[in-house]
């Protein structure tokens, strides 16, 4: 049974974003789904940049006018 | 407004949808046209006033344009490197700083050739410790603050409220710092050495060894990357 988390980075300037992804990302399982909230332009840059070089399913979303969701699937 | 945003596929499966209800995005073309409509206006009017004032605002507003579209960031580039490995923007900032080298080295070698006074000579600073740890006072701070000077500007635009907080900050730091200017050039910057390369290696040998340093960061930095992150594009 995958899990889902969810990690809220509104507010939080670049590269706090990426580096709770990362911290989050460590402790989950292959399968499992984050979901980052963010609404700082630069980490809708570098978050899935990172993941998509390690090889995981990546997608965004833009929720509303300057929020994003970044999808990420951990696949390894 | 974001491409990758409409790429969206929805394949991976999410056990929730966003608990937020969505807004119907509102067309945003009236106002973009009604921007640039308002930005044409203000130059005209400055240009009427003064012809500088013209130009610096037209620069100013496409350089902001750019960056914010290019997510152009020289925090980025330093700090990637250290943090994922990506070392993309740190490569787009060495293609900028090579494209600069060529354009002024032909603004300077034309005046040069012409014989007339060399623009902007009076920017050529003293080189010392000094430099060294203004740098990692700068490094230190715009991580901290989430962008340099430009960074912060171009996010500020965007909306972003933690950073107007960071422009805040930074306009009284340079207050302070422009205030005490003086002493520290006079103790510590002053008797240090001005170099102009050109005056050195000569103006051939100036631009081909700062392209040549610039070409092994590149080929560092696309390494870098490839070691760091394994995986490459």
């Amino acid at each position: 049974m995958s899990k889902e988390y969810t990690i809220d980075c509104l507010g939080e300037a670049c590269p706090v974003p990426l580096m709770k992804v990362q911290k989050e990302m460590e402790k989950m399982e292959v399968g499992d789904v984050l979901v980052a909230q963010i609404d700082h332009s630069c980490a809708m840059k570098n978050i899935p940049e990172w993941a998509r070089n390690q090889g995981h399913n990546v997608e965004i979303e833009e929720v509303d006018d300057g929020e994003w969701e970044i999808v990420i699937e951990k696949t390894k | 407004m974001q491409d990758q945003a409409t790429e969206s596929t929805g394949s991976i499966r999410r056990s929730s949808t966003s608990s937020r209800t969505r807004k119907k995005k509102k067309n945003q073309l009236p106002a973009g046209f009604a921007v640039v409509i308002l930005i044409v206006l203000v130059g005209l009017f400055l240009g009427t006033k003064n012809g500088m004032l013209a130009l610096f605002w037209t620069f100013g507003c496409i350089f902001g344009f750019i960056l914010q579209k290019a997510r152009f960031c020289f925090t980025a580039s330093l700090r990637d490197p250290c943090i994922t490995g990506s070392t993309s923007v740190t490569r787009a900032v060495l293609i900028a700083f090579a494209i600069t080298t060529i354009g002024f080295t032909a603004i300077k070698f034309g005046a040069f050739a012409s014989g007339q006074a060399i623009p902007g000579q009076s920017y050529i600073m003293p080189i010392s410790l000094a430099t060294v740890v203004g740098g990692i006072l700068f490094g230190i701070g715009m991580v901290i603050a989430g962008g340099c000077a430009s960074g912060t500007l171009m996010r500020v635009g965007e909306g972003f409220t933690m950073q107007m907080l960071s422009l805040l900050f930074f306009v009284i730091g340079s207050l302070i710092g422009a205030g005490h200017m003086g002493w520290w050039t006079e103790n510590f910057i002053a008797a240090a050495p001005r170099i102009f390369l050109p005056d050195v290696f000569g103006w051939a040998g100036a631009i081909a060894l700062q392209l040549a340093i610039i070409g092994l960061l590149y080929v560092a930095a696309d390494l870098y990357e490839k070691k760091k992150m394994g995986i490459t594009e």
